[in-house]
């Protein structure tokens, strides 16, 4: 009662100011250490900033025509798996989705569809890819695997929160009137999640088609496939090109995605 | 058989015995409840917030489990079916919700509709190929509660009292011998309160259909119901007709603050 005169601190979140000081002393001595254990050769960075002269004066002269035919099937390629492996991606995380959203299964599907999913997104694409790759060989299949697993993890973990947060009350209502589970699911579920589901999907559209240039770098086609050729072949123009190609249909993803969702909800 | 109860005159059209029920550990919302529904009979349930009205209500579709007694419906208790056989028992008793619970994203249409799902098969239901009758008997409905033309519209869109009518369709369309209703005013101005509870009371009427009907508004269920019940604490303390409820009676229903304005004592602990 006596102090309560016009200053305020905060509590400190430690209460000690001992271990307050133990604590950042010892992260700055980690950092320092850790920072010493990278060795940086002069004579590599200079060869390097050379290097990147050659790279980026290539990136200046971008070149689409000497290998457009490559590009171009590159391009087709990565936009059909981009296609069907969010496609088929949509439709499985749907099951996942239902089945682990808490307020619709019991326990044990629960377990069994959350467990699933967080296997899906355990490892990076380029892990899944790899390992696609070592089984079914290079090429567009392992990569449309890589990307459907990535999707459904990704896709029904998304969903599965959106159905846990839906208004309860219309799937009382529909209990009430004899409704069995799936009747349940179709019109008091589904109708609340629907365009939340595609403004997910039309988002993994476009993070599949950028997902497809990168496990390209590790043998799953598309045009990443394309770009690691031009890089072996230190052909930096075709590479800044496709690059530019990449980005162009980024960018265009998103304003169509952006566009329709807007329509959508 | 399954349009009109089977019953003789004077038997009940809803039974409930002794019902209890307990959430978790905790404390009992219901302590044992009993009363007696007579055919065509409207029946008002009034109590404080807390005092078990929708626990009851819901506990008689099941959709709170009892963890005692019994619901006797149609002859048959209820606890003890399995989930087909409930199913069809749910299918006559049309329940009417506080905040209307209608699918905000799915047209008038499909919303009255839903309450045909207990005897629609799914696929036909995921079509959207309903039995013609009942599409007939839809837009009658929707004809009856002065909501023609709107059968296109979305939900959302709807006024309050134009959802809460909605929610009535779906629940007559059920071909209901009874209807659960709770709260029907909960959301809605004075004006559409007194529309709403005419337009229950009146479907009852012509319908001859009986009604449990949650009111937190004494006054309405003075003027609409023929029966009141009072609860306290999970436990009937009165029923009677309107004409018998006096403060006494209030104060037991709704404890002491019912009739006092002001909180008194203790009110100038914080100076």
């Amino acid at each position: 009662m006596a102090d309560r005169a016009g200053t305020w601190r905060p509590p400190p979140r430690i209460q000690s100011g001992a271990l307050r000081a133990v604590l950042w002393v010892s992260v700055g001595l980690y950092l320092l250490a850790a920072a010493l254990t990278v060795e940086v050769e002069l004579a590599r960075v200079t060869e390097g900033l050379a290097r990147a002269g050659d790279l980026f004066g290539g990136w200046l002269r971008p070149d689409f025509v000497t290998r457009w035919t490559d590009i171009r099937a590159g391009l087709l390629e990565s936009l059909a798996m981009t296609a069907v492996a969010t496609a088929i991606g949509l439709v499985l995380s749907v099951p996942f989705g239902l089945g682990a959203a808490r307020n619709l299964v019991p326990a044990p599907v629960y377990i069994v569809c959350r467990g699933g999913l967080a296997v899906f997104r355990a490892f990076n694409e380029i892990l899944v890819a790899i390992l696609f790759v070592a089984m079914f060989g290079f090429g567009p299949f392992a990569g449309v695997m890589t990307l459907v697993v990535a999707s459904v993890g990704f896709l029904g973990k998304l969903l599965a929160e959106a159905v846990e947060e839906i208004d309860p009350s219309p799937l009382e209502a529909l209990t009430t009137a004899g409704a069995s589970w799936p009747s349940r699911v179709v019109f008091g579920v589904l109708p609340q999640v629907l365009p939340r589901l595609l403004g997910l999907g039309l988002y993994r559209l476009d993070i599949n088609f950028r997902e497809s240039a990168v496990i390209g770098l590790v043998g799953a086609g598309g045009i990443g496939a394309t770009l690691t050729t031009a890089f072996s072949r230190y052909e930096f123009e075709s590479v800044s090109s496709i690059l530019m190609l990449i980005i162009a249909m980024v960018f265009a993803a998103e304003m169509v995605s952006g566009h329709l969702r807007r329509r959508l909800l | 058989m399954t349009d009109s109860a089977p019953n003789g005159p004077g038997a009940a059209a809803l039974k409930i015995e002794d019902l209890v029920v307990r959430y978790g550990a905790g404390e009992d919302v219901l302590r044992g409840v009993s009363l007696e529904l007579r055919p065509h009979e409207i029946v008002g349930l009034i109590g404080a917030s807390g005092s078990g009205k929708s626990t009851l209500i819901r506990a008689i579709h099941r959709l709170v489990e009892p963890t005692g007694g019994s619901v006797v419906f149609d002859g048959v208790d209820l606890s003890g079916l399995d989930s087909s056989e409930l199913r069809k028992k749910r299918l006559r008793m049309g329940m009417i919700f506080q905040e209307h619970a209608l699918v905000g994203r799915l047209t008038v249409m499909e919303n009255v509709l839903c309450g045909t799902l207990g005897r629609t098969g799914f696929w036909r239901s995921v079509r959207r190929r309903f039995a013609p009758e009942d599409v007939e008997e839809a837009f009658s409905l929707l004809d009856r509660m002065g909501l023609e033309g709107l059968e296109d519209r979305r939900c959302d869109e709807l006024s309050g009292g134009q959802k809460q009518r909605v929610g009535v369709a779906r629940a007559l369309i059920q071909h209901p011998d009874i209807l659960l209703v709770d709260e029907p005013t909960a959301s809605l101005d004075p004006a559409a309160s007194v529309r709403i509870m005419t337009l229950i009371t009146e479907v009852c009427a012509d319908d001859g259909l009986a009604a449990i009907i949650n009111l937190h508004d004494v006054p309405l269920a003075r003027r609409f119901c023929p029966r009141i019940l009072g609860l306290h604490a999970g436990r009937i303390v009165f029923d009677g007709p309107p004409s018998a409820l006096n403060d006494e009676i209030l104060t037991r229903v709704y404890g002491e603050e019912a009739l006092e304005p002001h909180v008194g004592a203790g009110a100038d602990l914080g100076g």
